[in-house]
């Protein structure tokens, strides 16, 4: 078996579909839920008394099923990819285990998602799968791969295990919010992980920290898109702000992924803007 | 209990704990490291198959037991400098070339078609191998003097039991034409060929035998 695979690898079955990011956010049935809200489209809050809210939470349920199972894969290839050493392709033998653990935990999370997923009424395969959790977790360098998933994905794993606990509570799913509550913890335990590592390995490396962090800022716009993840009151997945300070943040931090999301947002919405000019005229 | 003075045996009737070993201290964390050595490969193994397989069931079940791997691994670890090796990196070998060899045979399949055979590899050669060699490690040291070493051993058999069992109920529902018999059959003639030569996961002396010899019970009465 070959180190350092890449996306092409991954294994799935018949019922997967496979979909890119630009793919998703230029779908243009999003485009028509813009011009219908007059907001930013679908990324809106997870109202329950919203008539289409159902089928939004089993969306994003199947993404959160999806997102686990590369959570798996990510963690299964940082185990294999890197021998023990102290060279920058390197990583520690505790690192390692850190990862195996991870692999248990999502392994355990897809079981959880898949469980939910037919609570809810969806089938597996039902909605497209991205990959950009996978690509982060292909980077060579170690601690930019931790960085990048456990520390901005992983972290958005925490708003969004935060977002549908509430929901579960706010539509009276106890099974719903009780299965979230127990990932949430296994979440705020890895980007615990990678914070720790991030601090651990780039102690007397600052150059190396801020490219990781560099590479953090990158994954977090991405999945800040257009507002779907902010402090906003119509942000779909809010940001947690007191589960990512038990995993490690800052509170500068916490602040630079809010803007970071603000700056996203307006962003999109100055683009919708353009091209309703641009129709209009 | 009539009365807290009376004298009583140190060794209760039931308790039929004896001093005498195979192993000394420097044998064990020799062995001690070669189980590490082994576990590390395999939980990197495991890890590393799981974006290759596409069977939902076993990717998960592989995420599982990658774990168990590792937390083996970890409990070797720290036992190494209790067993006066300072430096754990420096017993964390192989036992010979075959066993490297044997790693490289078992982790060939990278394909998604060869889910059958990176499970036969695991689950119907590997793992009976370190039931075995552990089996004889628990039942031939000092009862006393090594009790935290069994205490890992029967932790550690408790999950390769059950991870054996999972494996093979896998395997089973994968298996459904005569070819795919052939290829699992293959595969494991393959490796069990390579772990032969290499005389078991700890190499020769796995299972005790000749090469264990010479290694006569310590500490028994002459
Ligand atoms: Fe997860």
């Amino acid at each position: 078996m070959k180190k350092h695979n890449d996306v092409t690898s991954l294994a799935r079955d018949s019922r997967f579909e496979r979909l890119s990011l630009e793919d998703q956010f230029s779908d243009p049935r999003n485009a028509v839920m813009v011009g219908r809200t007059g907001g930013t489209g679908m990324r809106r809050r997870l109202d329950p008394a919203r008539p289409g809210s159902p089928d939004r939470a089993r969306s994003l349920m199947h993404g959160i099923f999806t997102g686990e199972i590369q959570a798996l894969e990510g963690a299964g290839r940082t185990c294999f990819d890197f021998e023990v050493g102290t060279g920058d392709d390197e990583v520690p033998f505790e690192l390692k285990l850190d990862m195996a653990r991870q692999c248990w935990d999502e392994a355990r999370h897809c079981e959880i998602s898949v469980k939910l997923g037919e609570w809810m009424g969806t089938e597996i395969g039902e909605f497209a799968e991205t990959t950009v959790l996978f690509e982060a977790a292909c980077n060579p360098d170690p601690v930019l791969r931790l960085t990048g998933v456990n520390r901005a994905l992983e972290g958005l794993a925490i708003d969004v295990f935060n977002t549908m606990r509430e929901f579960g509570a706010e539509t009276g799913d106890p099974l719903l919010h009780f299965c979230e509550d127990w990932m949430l913890a296994d979440e705020v335990t890895h980007v615990k992980m990678g914070s720790d590592w991030l601090r651990r390995l780039t102690e007397k490396d600052p150059e190396r920290r801020s490219r990781a962090l560099e590479f953090q800022r990158v994954v977090d716009k991405l999945f800040s898109g257009a507002g779907f993840r902010g402090e906003e009151e119509d942000s779909t997945i809010r940001l947690a702000r007191r589960f990512r300070e038990l995993a490690g943040f800052s509170t500068d931090e916490i602040d630079e992924i809010s803007e970071l999301s603000r700056q996203s947002r307006d962003e999109a919405r100055a683009r919708i803007a353009q091209r309703a000019l641009t129709e209009a005229s | 209990m009539a009365d807290a003075k009376k004298p009583r045996a140190a060794f209760a009737p039931w308790d039929r704990r004896e001093l005498p070993g195979s192993f000394t201290v420097e044998e064990t964390a020799k062995r001690v490291g070669h189980y590490k050595w082994v576990e590390m490969r395999l939980f990197e193994a495991l890890g590393g198959w799981v974006p290759t397989v596409p069977e939902l069931d076993v990717k998960m079940r592989l995420g599982t037991h990658t774990y168990h791997h590792a937390w083996h691994a970890d409990l070797w670890n720290k036992r190494l400098p209790e067993l006066r090796e300072m430096n754990p990196e420096r017993l964390t070998a192989p036992a010979n070339d075959h066993i490297v060899e044997f790693f490289e045979a078992m982790t060939e399949p990278e394909a998604p078609e060869q889910t059958i055979e990176k499970l036969v590899g695991v689950y119907r050669v590997l793992i009976p191998a370190k039931i075995a060699a552990y089996t004889y490690h628990l039942n031939n040291t000092s009862t006393i003097t090594d009790a935290p070493t069994i205490r890992s051993i029967k932790f550690i058999l408790h999950d390769e039991y059950e991870d054996w069992t999972n494996g093979e109920m896998l395997l089973q529902s994968l298996i459904e034409t005569d070819d795919e018999i052939e290829r699992a059959a293959a595969q494991q003639i393959r490796l069990e060929k390579i772990l032969l030569k290499a005389g078991g996961i700890v190499g020769p002396g796995s299972l005790g035998g000749e090469s264990q010899a010479s290694a006569e019970t310590v500490g028994a009465p002459a």
